[in-house]
């Protein structure tokens, strides 16, 4: 989610593996000393601070968005593994769970329909999708692009910093060696899957993680399915490509405005 | 039409507006606008009409000089203020975002917006507005699907809605089809009712300026030629204001017997960018030694017209014959080697690559042929004595042939394209405003080696705005408009204002009226 | 956005970049590198000098680090090249990690099926095998790129995921899967990688690629259109440069040299001659971004990516010597390529600004 809102705004963070590593790493160090809560809200606010990171260097200093965002994230990895390997070992406070359901699910449930609202019906929302297609027009509206861009870069990053804490307190309650084991990838192709649409993304989460998890044991659900691990993991990438594919040729761009925003990827230059 | 003693709603006083290369786009402009009134704005490219529409808006601040808004000086440090004061602004080039609907557009950034989008209340504010006016639009549609003259529409009313009370037009009727424009000036006529002033930039288009407006003020080379009411001229005596009687300049034109027939254009047509027609079944000829001058505005489909016998655009019928051979479906490779060269509008980043040197970029018409290139390889020390010898031969002020193109100035560079394109001897130069932004020593320069080039027996197809240039160089002047040759003349005491007449419009079917 | 009181100092964008100036901002950034990661030992409380000089004698020893470093270092450099040719005509290769993946897969082929070859035939068909493996998959990413437009590096980043998991399938109770159950069979002898002067053979391959590089680019005509292409793609259309085929080549060629380093991993290295278990061969895939990081440095010229690679790769492996030696933290030697990689993102910020200081 955090990386829909970011590249709505028309900037890519390819950094999210990174951001999740930071919010792992921060909220476990932090549930270890203090509590869950802590834990969480120091992964959220680790996040806030690289999407900042990322924010000045490529919106307000035209450095070019992959590189930046690569850079955050091999960055996170020695960081991460500096810092926290150390400390190897289970988590010794527990999270509640609520229904056999941890409760960062409700809490995400309840972001992604604020996303949808923000974007859909709002005034804030309005302006960050036309910043996403057109700066420069939205610029002579009177929207202030930088800004918009620089929020919902740094709120993105910090969703995807929760989103690690949400890993390691609420499923993993370990710390290994790099945990999030690509799933940050997963977000990045998950959001180009989706259509940067909330609702396509929840969908589109939900059979990510179906497929990721089935393809462990895909026998419990049914017996003797053929495709192994490997091909199930997959999947999920596949289908990404596929899609953008599609909604790149000309015929598919005429008929539906699913596109991706126009100003994706491209900093913005004020003459 | 409105009374004299109207107050006036806008002044402008002493504007002037230098550029850093030294150019003076605006030498001391005075104005003034009517309540309520459409008060045109008319200037050739180059006349400073853009710097002056920037100014007013926000986007450009003047070096002297003051602008009044209701008899109160005002000061704009961007367009957000020129906003808030009442100055609304329809580009030429469309600011609205294409994937978000109509309503989307115009309700962004707008203050009444509010943090969450009330979308019946503002939809019923909208709606009026339309009805008001007499505006027929689709709010629930998507910007891309709208016609130019929808979006064109869309922007209006979303100036309106922001409260503007002068809408500034920019080239308002360039890119609409002549069934649209008959609605598009009613509509206007109903927002000037409304006593809102209407100031239209334009160039040409003539009839329309005639149809609707209330005043005239004409801009040459960034003074103000005069102010008058509209009733008080003719279409002929605006397009000679604009132009000017005398012609700048004196060049030779050598007297050369025309050889065959090189390049033979048939019926063609093509599209624009925009997916508008840009020209419609032009033909004519072009011989050796000739120069075939397509004089005309910028946006009636002359460079649409180049690129298409270049071979950068698909024409949708038509055929392009070189030599007798049907070159129509030929790509631009081909054409080069076949020896139809093309030196490009503009230079850094469109005819050379700022950042290689120059042996590089001469490179870029030798690459794909002997002698430079032999067996996949670049000969390197051939190429560099080529460079050297088309900066001697040419004059080109440089470093040396290893220096970046980038450092060379504007001047020097054209000297560059046209030259590595001239050594080359090709059969046909199509020059697509060969003398933009150059001063007037490099522009005599370029001038005199087209005029060469008859003697060298190439074929020239020069399209230019510049109405001197054309009379003096061309052998043939095709003038354009609208997507479509005027007339084809051959240069023997042809008028000056004729011609400026042609491609302001003056002889299209509606112009024909007032003619 | 940044201001600051006394004295003024200016933001001026650059719009061309001279050599030199850039050479200076890749050496900054690697100096600056350097000094945040001495404040780093400090805090550890270990001296930055002799930390850097622990590792350097380490990585450059003979007994010791040599041939690590060398063998790292060919891996980098092929990745780096890998980086080099697509982005000279304009297009990142970010899919760097899963062209050598599948450059594995293809130099493996190779050895299962004929591994009775001599060696000689072996090991130069192995490392076409990868090479085509390698090319073919970059060729996807190119081909999506010039004819449909799509971002070529999220195409990339899929593809490279997918990589992944095919090595997984083919290894992990696989058909090549080998004694221990998440690692392959190993490679038959005969294509165990020769040794020079004790330097494995793919060194000098690595080196003549680089020199080859530098003179494609520089004297054929195909680099000649690459170059005009990547500097833009106007210029490139007026001049009648084809960009579909050309960004295909492109990709192809990266991707080819990326299949390359499938190869001379494996083969290369006495420690490995096999498919290792998913997060060791996972975290070999992730040194290839270092082929971004250092082709950059280099500004994509070839010739300089020889000494840069040694040098990350006397970092990488001379890093290590931190942790076992020294007794300084675990992760100490994966935080110093971190940091190098975040200033160098860091600065590429003066690429595009100049900061000049006015004198109120």
């Amino acid at each position: 989610m955090g990386e829909l809102l970011t590249q709505r705004s028309g900037v890519i963070n390819v950094g999210i593996e990174g951001l999740m590593l930071f919010g792992a790493a921060t909220s476990f160090l932090t549930a270890q000393t203090f509590d869950a809560f802590a834990g969480f809200l120091a992964g959220t606010v680790v996040g806030a601070v690289f999407g900042l990171f990322h924010s000045i260097l490529s919106v307000s200093l035209k450095v070019n968005q992959i590189v930046s965002g690569m850079g955050v994230w091999l960055f996170a990895m020695g960081f991460v593994t500096y810092w926290a390997d150390r400390y190897t070992g289970p988590l010794r406070v527990s999270i509640p769970k609520i229904a056999g359901l941890t409760p960062a699910v409700f809490v995400a449930l309840v972001i992604l329909v604020a996303l949808w609202f923000v974007l859909n019906r709002t005034h804030f929302g309005l302006k960050t999708r036309a910043v996403g297609e057109n700066p420069a027009a939205a610029e002579v509206s009177g929207v202030n692009v930088v800004r918009i861009r620089y929020i919902c870069t740094t709120v993105g990053a910090a969703l995807c910093g929760f989103s690690g804490s949400v890993l390691l307190l609420s499923y993993l309650g370990a710390w290994s060696h790099l945990p999030t084991k690509g799933l940050g990838w997963l977000a990045f192709g998950l959001v180009m899957f989706s259509l940067w649409r909330p609702g396509i993304l929840l969908a589109g989460s939900l059979a990510f993680g179906f497929v990721w998890q089935f393809a462990i044991s895909p026998h419990t659900i049914f017996p003797g399915f053929p495709a192994p691990l490997p091909v199930n993991r997959m999947l999920p990438f596949l289908m990404t490509i596929v899609v953008l594919t599609i909604i790149s040729t000309e015929s598919f761009r005429k008929r539906w405005a699913l596109m991706k925003p126009e100003a994706l990827g491209q900093p913005y230059i004020k003459e | 039409m409105r009374s004299a003693d109207s107050p006036n709603i806008l002044e402008v006083k002493g504007l002037v507006k230098t550029f850093p290369n030294g150019v003076v786009a605006l030498d001391h402009v005075d104005l003034e606008m009517k309540r309520g009134e459409i008060h045109a704005i008319l200037g050739e490219n180059g006349a400073g009409k853009t710097t002056l529409m920037n100014i007013l808006f926000g986007l450009l601040k003047p070096d002297e000089g003051e602008i009044y808004l209701n008899g109160e000086r005002v000061v704009f440090h961007s367009p957000i203020d020129a906003i808030n004061k009442g100055l609304g602004m329809v580009h030429q080039h469309r600011k609205l975002i294409s994937a978000h609907t109509v309503f989307d557009n115009i309700i962004l950034g707008h203050p009444r917006t509010g943090r969450i989008i009330e979308k019946n209340k503002l939809r019923a504010e909208i709606e009026e507005l339309c009805r008001r006016f007499g505006f027929k639009i689709d709010l629930d549609a998507r910007v891309w699907q709208l016609t130019a003259g929808e979006k064109q529409l869309v922007e209006i009313i979303r100036a309106l809605y922001r409260g503007a009370r002068i809408l500034i037009l920019d080239e308002p009727t360039s890119v609409l089809t002549p069934p649209e424009i008959d609605g598009f000036l009613q509509s206007l006529k109903a927002v000037s009712k409304s006593d809102i002033t209407l100031i239209p930039f334009v160039t040409h288009k003539l009839p329309e300026v005639f149809a609707i407006s209330d005043r005239v003020t004409i801009l040459r080379r960034g003074r103000v030629v005069k102010t008058l009411r509209t009733s008080d001229a003719t279409i002929r005596s605006l397009a000679e204001d604009m132009v000017g009687r005398e012609l700048t300049f004196e060049l030779e034109r050598p007297l050369v017997q025309m050889g065959k027939e090189i390049l033979k254009v048939e019926n063609l047509s093509a599209m624009n960018d925009k997916g508008l027609v840009a020209f419609k079944n032009i033909t004519f000829s072009l011989h050796e030694g000739e120069i075939f001058g397509i004089a005309g505005v910028t946006g009636n489909g002359q460079h649409e017209l180049a690129e298409s016998i270049f071979g950068l655009r698909k024409p949708v019928s038509g055929k392009i014959y070189f030599e007798g051979k049907d070159i129509t479906k030929h790509g631009v490779l081909e054409r080069l080697k076949m020896g139809i060269t093309y030196v490009p509008p503009e230079r850094l980043g469109v005819a050379v690559v700022g950042d290689l040197s120059l042996i590089d970029n001469v490179l870029l018409t030798y690459y794909f042929e002997k002698p430079l290139t032999k067996a996949g390889f670049i000969d390197y020390k051939l190429a560099k004595n080529l460079t050297e010898k088309i900066i001697a031969e040419f004059n080109i002020v440089a470093p040396g042939p290893g220096a970046k193109s980038a450092h060379l100035s504007g001047g020097n560079l054209q000297k560059l394209i046209l030259g590595r394109v001239l050594i080359k001897n090709p059969k046909v130069i199509i020059a697509n405003l060969p003398t933009q932004g150059l001063d007037i020593a490099a522009e005599t320069y370029v001038r005199r080696r087209l005029l060469e080039c008859k003697k060298m027996g190439i074929g020239v197809l020069l399209v230019s705005e510049n109405l001197d240039e054309i009379l003096q160089l061309s052998d043939t002047v095709a003038p354009i408009y609208e997507g479509q040759f005027v007339r084809i003349l051959n240069n023997v005491n042809l008028v000056k204002e004729e011609v400026g007449a042609m491609i302001a419009g003056a002889y299209s079917r509606r112009g024909t009226v007032y003619a | 956005m940044l201001s600051l009181r006394v004295p003024k100092i200016k933001l001026e964008r650059i719009v061309i970049i001279s050599q030199w100036r850039a050479i200076r901002i890749s050496v900054y950034s690697i100096a600056s590198a350097f000094l945040i990661f001495s404040l780093v030992l400090f805090y550890e409380g270990a001296d930055p000098l002799q930390a850097f000089q622990n590792m350097f004698s380490f990585a450059f020893d003979p007994k010791l680090g040599l041939s690590l470093t060398i063998h790292r270092a060919i891996f980098i450099m092929f990745c780096t090249m890998a980086f080099i040719v697509p982005l000279r005509a304009g297009l990142w290769n970010i899919g760097m990690e899963g062209q050598f993946y599948m450059g594995t897969i293809g130099a493996f082929f190779i050895a299962y099926t004929f591994p009775n070859y001599q060696p000689e035939i072996l090991i130069p068909l192995m490392i076409i095998g990868g090479s085509i493996a390698g090319a073919a998959y970059g060729a996807v990413t190119g081909v999506l790129r010039g004819r449909f437009n799509v971002n070529e590096v999220v195409v990339a980043l899929m593809l490279n995921n997918i990589a992944f998991w095919i090595v997984y399938l083919l290894v992990v109770g696989g058909p090549w899967a080998g004694i221990a159950e998440s690692s392959s069979r190993p490679l038959p002898n005969s294509a165990h990688a020769p040794y020079i002067f004790n330097i494995p053979f793919t060194f000098f391959l690595a080196i003549a690629i680089a020199v080859l590089l530098f003179f494609f680019l520089r004297m054929t005509v195909t680099g000649y259109k690459i170059r005009v292409l990547g500097h833009s793609e106007t210029v490139a259309r007026i001049s009648g440069i084809n960009q579909v085929t050309l960004f295909a080549f492109a990709m192809t060629v990266g991707g080819a040299i990326a299949g390359m380093a499938g190869y001379h991993m494996w083969a290369a290295d006495p420690a490995f001659l096999m498919i290792p278990r998913p997060d060791a061969y996972k975290a070999i895939g992730d040194l290839t971004y270092w082929g971004i990081i250092i082709g950059l440095v280099c500004l994509l010229n070839p010739i300089p990516t020889i000494p840069a690679s040694l040098f990350i790769s006397s970092i990488i492996t001379g890093s290590t010597v931190l942790v076992r030696r020294m007794r300084l933290p675990f992760g100490l030697d994966f935080l110093f390529l971190g940091i190098i990689s975040i200033t160098f993102a860091a600065f590429q910020f003066f690429y595009n600004y100049r900061l000049r200081v006015m004198r109120r």
